[in-house]
C-alpha cells in the first residue's frame, strides 16, 4: 500500500516543513524573509523529488529537482533581492480580508476540506497513500499560496503568493502522474515570462495595485468616478 | 516505596537543581561571545545565588502571605515536576509520568508567581503578571497538541514509558519526532521566556514579561524563584533531548551507569543550552502582539503534524 | 467503601432510605410553609426555626441517596397516583442519587451560609419570603433529579424555575433585577416548551411517561426528541446560544441563591441529558457530534466573555458556562467512544463529565458564596473598586484562593482531578481508526487546553484585583470579616474540593478500577513535604526581613489607583481576541439647521458587540412581538367579526370530526 520505510516518513516530515514555510510566508511582514522563505520552500520541493527518485528511480525527477533548485532556489530569489534595492520600505504590514491569524486557521480548515473531498477519487488518480498526501499537500499550498495574493497589498508579495502557488502545482503535478520534464521546463519559462510582466505592468515593483489603478485613471484608460 | 524509586526521587531533582544554573551561564556566555564580549564567567549563576542567599528579605507593606508563601509554592510545585522527566534513570514506579500532570504542575508554579507579581501593588508587577498568562494561555494548545503528536506517535501517555520506548528502538523508527521536536524547541523557549519571545536580560520594565513578575522578591526567596526558573528550563530541555536522543538514558540504578548516564546527559544538556544561544543570539525579540501570529504557526505546525500521525 | 453490615436483610435498608426519603422531603415542605406562617408579625425565630429544619431536611435526604450508592439500590416510590399514567413517582438510583448528594450537600451549606446572610436584607417580611423560596426551590430541585416519570419531571421541573424566578426578582426595586427576571422567566419558558414538545413526543413513540428504556423509536423520531431536549436542557443549563439569561439572572439573585442556581440548579439539566442519553437511548454518533461541538463552543467563548467582566457575579456566572461547556463535551465524548467501542475512553468520559459536575457544583458554590460576603462587605460588585481585601477579610481570601485554584483546574484539586480524566481519554483515543473524527477530536482538545489556560489567568486576575495590594476605594478599606456561618459553609466546600482532588484516584477506583488515571495523592504529599524542607531550609539562612513601602520610581505616596487594574489586566487577552469582541463605536450628532452648522447635541458610546443578544435574541423577539401585534388586532373588532370567527372554528371541528374519525 504505502512504501513504508526511511524515505516515506523522510517525505512526510518534508511534506511538513513545506506548509510550515508557506504558514510563514503568510504572516511574514519583511519582504527579504519572504525571498528567503520562498527559496527555502523550493529547496524542499527539490528535496522531495529527490528522494522520490531514490524511491522509484525515474530520470526525469532528478531533472526536475536540478531545475527547481537552480532556478526556483537561487535564481528567482536572487532577481528579487536586486529589485529590492529600488524600494522605499521594506515591509508590507496591510493585510485585506483576512488577519494572517485567522488565514493560518483557514488553511488548516482547507487542508481538511481538500483532504475530504480527494478521498473520495483517491484510488482514481493516486497510486499509493503516501501520493495522495503529496497530492493533498499540493493542492492545500496553491491555496496557501492564492490567500498570500488576495490578503496583501504590495505587489511583489503578491508575486511571492503567485511563486507559491506554483511550487504547489508542481508538487501536485509530482504525485498525481509521471511528469514530462518538457512540461516542467515550460512552466519554468511561463513563471519567467509573468514576473517580467507584472514587473512592468506595475509601473515601478514599488506601487500597490491601488497606485496603479490610480496612474490607469489618470492616463484615462479606467473610467471610474 | 522501594530502592529504586527513593534513589530517584532524590536524585532527578537533585540533578536538576545542580545543573540548572550551569546551563542558564552557558547560555549567557554564548551570547556574549557571539557579541563579541567575553561574558560573564560559567559558573556566575551559582555565585549569584550564593550572593543571594545571604542577603536580607524586603517585602512591601502592602503584600500579604502570597509573596511570603509563593517562592515556596513555586519551587516546590516546580521539582515534583522534574520528578516527571527522567534524566539519568528511567524509575520502575508508575507514580510519576502522566504527561497533562506534568505541564500542568508547571503552570501552577507559574500561577504562584503570577499571583506574586500583582500582591506587592506595583504597576510593574501587574504588568507582568499579565502578560505572562497571556502568553501562557496562547501556548497552552501548543503545549497539548504536541503532548498528543507524543502520546499518539509512542502510544503512551506516560513520559518514563516514553522513553523507554524510545530506548527500545532506533534512531529511525520515529521521524516525525523530528517536527513534535520543533515544537518543544518552541514551548522550551516560551516556557524559559528566552528571545524572541520576551528578553531575559533587559532591564526595562516596558519589555518584561517574566522579570517584571518577580520584581518585587529579594534575598533568598528571589533565589528560590531564580533557582524555580532555571529548573523548568531544564527539565524542559531534558524532555525535548530525551525525545529526539534518547540513548545516554540508563535503564537501570547501577552506581557506574548512573555515573556514566549524568555525564551524558550533562553533555547533551550543555549542547542544547549553546543552540539555545545561538538562537537567541539570531532573532530579535517579536513585538507582544505579534506573538499569537508567532503561535498560530506553532500551532499549525503540531496540528499537522498530528493529522499526519492520524493519516497513516 | 465498607460500611458495617447489619444484621438484617435489604428491605431493612430500603425502609431506611424511604422513610430519610419522605421525612427529609416533609422537612422540606414545612421550612417552606413556617416562615409563611405569621406573616403579619414576622418573627426571627420562626425563620431560624424554618433554616435548621430544612439542615434538617436536606440532611435527611443526602443520607438516604448516600445509603442508595453505597449499597446501589434501585428504589421505586410513589407520592401521588392521578391516573396510573400520570403518577408522582420517584426512582432512586445510582445515577439520580448521586445528584440528589450534590444537590443535598450544597444545599446544605448554602443554608448555612443563609442564616447570617439573609440577616442584612431591610425588610423583615422579605426575609421571611427568602427563606420560604429557599426551602421551596431546594425542595423542587431535589425532586426533578428524583423523579421516574416524564411527567413528575416537568412538573417539578416547572416548580424549579417558578420559585427561582421569584428567587431572582427578590430585589424588586432595581430595574436590572426586572430585566434579568423577566429575562429569565422567558428563556425558561422556551425550554419548558421544547421539554414538553420532546416528552409529548416520547409519549406518543412509546405510549408511557416512563423515564426508561424506550423501544423501538423511528429515526427521525430519535433525532427530533433528541433535538428539543437538547435545546430544553440547554436553555437552562447555559449553552450557547440559549446562555443569555445567565449572566443577568446570577448577578442579579441574592448570593446564596446565585449560588444555589449556580452550583445546583445548572446541574439538573445535566441530569436530564445524563438520563436521557444513557437509561432511555440508544445515541446516533451525530448526537456525540453536536454536544461535542456546542459543549466546545460554550467553554471557549464563556471564558473569553468572562475577561471583559468587571461586575464579579457576572464573571463567576460566565465561568459557569465555561464549565457547564466542558461537562457537555464530556458527554458529547462519551457517545462518540460508546458508538465505537472503546468502553475504556467512553467510561473516562462519562465519569469524568459526572466527576466534573461534582466539582463544579462544589468549587463554584464556594466561589459564590464567598463572592457574596465580599459584596456585602464591600457594597460593590465591581472588581475595579476592591483591592486589599485579603488583610480585611483573611479567611474569606484564603478560601476564594481555594475555589480560585480549583476552578483554574491546578492539580492537586478536584477541578484538574476531573479535567484530566477528558485529557487522558482525548489522549488514548488514537484507535479510533476514523480519520475525520480524529481531526475533529483534535480540535476540540485545542479549544479544551485554551479554555483550562484561559479560566486560570481569569481567576489569577480576578483573586488579584479584588484581594491583593491595595484597596482602591473607601469602602474597600472599610470591610470586615465576614461572620462565621458564612466562612463555615464555604469552608467545608473548599476542604471537599481539596480532598477530592488528593484522593480523586482512590475515589474513582472504588467506583470503577482499572481507568488510566495519574495517583494525585503521591504528588501532593511531595509538594507538601518539598514545601516544608524548604521553609526549613531557609530559616537556617537566618535572613533578615524588612518591610518596606512599594518601589514606585520615585513618588512619594502611592494610592490604590496606581495598581495595575482588572481592565489592564485582561488586556492583552482581549486584544488577542478582538473579533470576538466587536467594540462598536456610535457617534449621534443633532443640528439646529439644515446645514448642520449649529450642533445641538452629540453622543458617543463605545460598546461590545452583545452579539447574540442583537443579531439571534431580538430579532427573534421581534418576529413574536409582531405575530403577537397581528393577532392581537384580530381581538379588536366589532361583534359581527366575533361571530363570523366562532361560525368558522364550528364549522372546522365539523370538518374535522368528519375526516379524522
Amino acid at each position: 500500500m504505502m512504501n513504508t520505510g526511511i524515505t516515506g516518513d523522510l517525505i512526510e516530515v518534508l511534506f511538513v516543513l513545506i506548509l510550515g514555510t508557506a504558514a510563514f510566508v503568510i504572516t511574514q511582514r519583511a519582504l527579504r524573509s519572504l525571498f528567503t522563505l520562498y527559496a527555502i520552500q523550493s529547496v524542499i520541493l527539490a528535496a522531495i523529488a529527490v528522494v522520490l527518485f531514490a524511491e522509484h528511480r525515474t530520470v526525469s525527477l532528478l531533472f526536475i529537482a536540478l531545475l527547481t533548485l537552480v532556478i526556483k532556489g537561487f535564481v528567482i530569489p536572487a532577481f528579487l533581492r536586486r529589485t529590492l534595492v529600488v524600494l522605499p520600505t521594506k515591509r508590507d504590514i496591510e493585510f485585506s480580508y483576512l488577519t494572517p491569524a485567522s488565514s493560518i486557521l483557514l488553511s488548516a480548515v482547507l487542508l481538511f476540506i481538500v483532504y475530504t473531498s480527494f478521498s473520495n477519487v483517491a484510488e482514481v488518480l493516486f497510486s499509493d497513500r503516501l501520493f495522495f498526501l503529496g497530492g493533498v499537500i499540493g493542492v492545500s499550498l496553491a491555496l496557501m499560496g492564492m490567500m498570500v495574493i488576495f490578503s496583501r497589498k504590495k505587489v511583489v508579495s503578491k508575486i511571492v503568493g503567485y511563486l507559491t502557488m506554483e511550487n504547489g502545482v508542481l508538487l501536485f503535478g509530482l504525485f498525481i502522474a509521471e511528469m514530462p520534464f518538457i512540461i516542467e521546463v515550460l512552466i519554468v519559462i511561463d513563471l519567467f515570462m509573468l514576473i517580467v510582466l507584472s514587473t512592468i505592468m506595475a509601473f515601478g515593483i514599488d506601487s500597490s495595485i491601488e497606485a496603479f489603478h490610480k496612474k490607469l485613471t489618470q492616463l484615462g484608460m479606467r473610467f471610474e468616478d | 516505596m522501594n530502592w529504586n524509586t527513593a534513589v530517584y526521587i532524590v536524585m532527578n531533582p537533585l540533578f536538576a537543581l545542580v545543573l540548572s544554573p550551569l546551563v542558564l551561564g552557558l547560555i549567557k556566555t554564548v551570547k556574549a561571545r557571539i557579541q563579541g564580549r567575553p561574558g560573564p564567567p560559567v559558573l556566575q549563576q551559582y555565585y549569584q545565588l550564593r550572593k543571594l542567599f545571604h542577603k536580607e528579605i524586603v517585602y512591601s507593606e502592602d503584600s500579604s502571605f502570597i509573596v511570603r508563601l509563593g517562592p515556596y509554592l513555586g519551587i516546590a510545585f516546580m521539582l515534583t515536576a522534574s520528578l516527571f522527566v527522567p534524566m539519568v534513570f528511567i524509575p520502575q514506579t508508575g507514580w510519576f509520568g502522566n504527561i497533562i500532570l506534568f505541564f500542568y504542575l508547571m503552570i501552577t508554579a507559574k500561577f504562584f508567581m503570577v499571583l506574586g507579581g500583582l500582591d506587592a501593588g506595583s504597576t510593574f508587577g501587574g504588568m507582568g503578571s499579565s502578560r505572562e498568562m497571556t502568553v501562557s494561555s496562547i501556548i497552552e494548545p501548543v503545549t497539548i497538541m504536541s503532548c498528543a503528536a507524543l502520546a499518539f506517535v509512542l502510544k503512551t501517555t506516560s513520559i518514563p514509558e516514553m522513553f523507554r520506548t524510545l530506548l527500545a528502538g532506533s534512531i529511525f523508527s520515529y521521524p516525525t519526532l523530528i517536527l513534535v521536536g520543533i515544537s518543544l524547541f518552541i514551548i522550551l523557549i516560551v516556557e524559559s521566556a528566552r528571545v524572541p519571545v520576551d528578553n531575559p536580560e533587559t532591564h526595562l520594565e516596558l519589555t518584561m514579561i517574566h522579570e517584571a513578575m518577580i520584581l518585587e522578591q529579594s534575598g533568598p526567596k528571589l533565589a528560590l524563584v531564580e533557582l524555580a526558573s532555571g529548573v523548568r528550563q531544564t527539565v524542559l530541555m531534558a524532555l525535548l533531548i530525551n525525545v529526539t536522543f534518547p540513548w545516554g538514558l540508563a535503564g537501570l540504578a547501577g552506581c557506574a551507569s548512573l555515573l556514566l548516564a549524568a555525564v551524558t546527559m550533562a553533555v547533551k544538556m550543555l549542547i542544547l543550552a549553546a543552540t539555545v544561544g545561538l538562537f537567541e543570539s539570531l532573532l530579535a525579540k517579536i513585538r507582544f502582539f505579534r506573538l499569537p501570529d508567532f503561535f498560530m504557526i506553532a500551532l499549525f505546525l503540531s496540528f499537522i503534524t498530528i493529522v499526519f500521525e492520524l493519516l497513516r | 467503601m465498607d460500611f458495617p453490615e447489619f444484621s438484617s436483610g435489604i428491605e431493612d435498608k430500603e425502609a431506611v432510605v424511604q422513610s430519610l426519603f419522605w421525612v427529609g422531603g416533609a422537612l422540606c415542605l414545612v421550612a417552606t410553609i413556617l416562615p409563611l406562617v405569621l406573616l403579619f408579625r414576622p418573627s426571627r425565630l420562626l425563620r431560624q426555626a424554618a433554616l435548621w429544619v430544612l439542615l434538617a431536611g436536606t440532611g435527611a435526604i443526602s443520607a438516604a441517596a448516600i445509603l442508595v450508592i453505597s449499597r446501589s439500590l434501585d428504589l421505586h416510590l410513589t407520592l401521588l397516583s392521578i391516573t396510573p399514567q400520570l403518577a408522582l413517582s420517584f426512582r432512586l438510583d445510582k445515577l439520580s442519587c448521586f445528584f440528589v448528594v450534590i444537590i443535598g450537600a450544597v444545599s446544605f451549606c448554602a443554608v448555612i451560609y443563609s442564616i447570617t446572610y439573609i440577616a442584612h436584607y431591610k425588610s423583615e417580611r422579605s426575609k421571611q419570603f427568602l427563606t420560604s423560596g429557599l426551602a421551596f426551590f431546594i425542595l423542587a430541585m431535589l425532586l426533578v433529579v428524583a423523579s421516574s416519570t416524564t411527567f413528575g419531571f416537568l412538573f417539578f421541573w416547572e416548580l424549579m424555575s417558578l420559585s427561582s424566578f421569584f428567587l431572582v426578582m427578590f430585589d424588586l426595586d432595581k430595574p436590572e433585577t426586572q430585566k434579568a427576571g423577566i429575562f429569565y422567566f422567558a428563556m425558561t419558558q422556551m425550554g419548558t416548551i421544547f421539554l414538553l414538545a420532546s416528552f409529548l413526543l416520547l409519549y406518543r413513540f412509546t405510549g408511557s411517561f416512563d423515564i426508561s428504556a424506550a423501544g423501538n423509536i423511528p429515526q427521525w423520531g430519535k433525532g427530533l426528541v433528541f433535538v428539543s431536549l437538547f435545546i430544553g436542557f440547554g436553555t437552562k443549563a447555559g449553552i450557547i446560544p440559549f446562555h443569555k439569561w445567565l449572566p443577568y439572572a446570577h448577578s442579579a439573585s441574592p448570593s446564596n441563591v446565585s449560588a444555589l442556581m449556580s452550583g445546583v440548579m445548572l446541574k439538573v439539566p445535566i441530569y436530564g441529558l445524563v438520563r436521557f442519553i444513557i437509561d432511555v437511548f440508544r445515541p446516533d454518533l451525530w448526537w456525540g457530534i453536536v454536544l461535542l461541538f456546542f459543549g466546545s463552543i460554550t467553554a471557549l467563548l464563556g471564558i473569553i466573555y468572562a475577561f471583559k467582566e468587571h461586575d464579579l457575579k457576572k464573571m463567576l456566572a460566565y465561568c459557569s458556562i465555561e464549565n457547564l461547556g466542558v461537562i457537555v463535551v464530556g458527554l458529547g465524548l462519551y457517545v462518540i467512544f460508546d458508538f465505537y467501542g472503546l468502553r475504556v475512553q467512553a467510561d473516562l468520559c462519562i465519569y469524568g463529565a459526572l466527576f466534573h459536575t461534582l466539582n463544579h457544583a462544589l468549587f463554584k458554590s464556594s466561589l459564590f458564596m464567598t463572592a457574596g460576603s465580599v459584596v456585602q462587605a464591600t457594597g460593590t460588585r465591581d472588581i475595579e473598586q476592591m483591592g486589599g481585601l485579603i488583610k480585611r477579610m483573611p479567611g474569606t481570601g484564603a478560601i476564594f484562593l481555594v475555589g480560585a485554584c480549583a476552578i483554574a483546574a491546578l492539580p492537586p484539586l478536584n477541578g484538574f482531578a476531573s479535567e484530566i480524566m477528558i485529557f487522558q481519554a482525548y489522549l488514548t483515543s488514537f484507535s479510533l481508526g476514523r480519520p475525520i473524527l480524529e481531526i475533529l477530536l483534535m480540535a476540540g482538545l485545542a479549544a479544551l487546553a485554551l479554555t483550562s489556560t484561559l479560566a486560570a489567568a481569569c481567576f489569577a486576575k480576578a483573586f488579584g484585583i479584588i484581594f491583593l495590594a491595595r484597596p482602591r476605594s473607601g469602602a474597600a478599606s472599610a470591610a470586615k470579616e465576614a461572620p462565621f456561618a458564612q466562612l463555615l459553609a464555604p469552608g467545608i466546600l473548599a476542604a471537599l474540593c481539596v480532598g477530592f482532588g488528593v484522593f480523586s484516584y482512590q475515589l474513582i477506583s472504588n467506583v470503577k478500577s482499572g481507568m488510566p488515571l495519574p495517583d494525585i495523592l503521591p504528588i501532593g504529599i511531595i509538594v507538601l513535604v518539598l514545601t516544608g524542607v524548604t521553609f526549613l531550609l531557609l530559616l537556617l539562612t537566618r535572613s533578615p526581613v524588612r518591610k518596606t513601602e512599594t518601589w514606585g520610581c520615585g513618588i512619594p505616596s502611592q494610592t490604590g489607583k496606581m495598581e495595575y487594574s482588572g481592565d489592564g489586566f485582561s488586556e492583552p487577552i482581549v486584544t488577542v481576541f478582538k473579533p470576538v469582541f466587536r467594540t462598536r463605536k456610535l457617534s449621534t450628532r443633532e443640528f439646529y439647521d439644515k446645514y448642520n452648522s449649529i450642533p445641538k447635541s452629540s453622543s458617543g458610546e463605545i460598546g461590545t458587540l452583545k452579539f447574540f443578544e442583537e443579531r439571534l435574541y431580538v430579532p427573534i423577539a421581534r418576529f413574536f412581538m409582531k405575530i403577537a401585534g397581528a393577532v392581537s388586532n384580530l381581538h379588536n373588532v366589532d361583534m359581527d367579526a366575533l361571530i363570523l370567527y366562532s361560525f368558522i372554528a364550528v364549522v372546522l371541528v365539523i370538518l374535522g370530526v368528519g375526516w379524522w374519525l
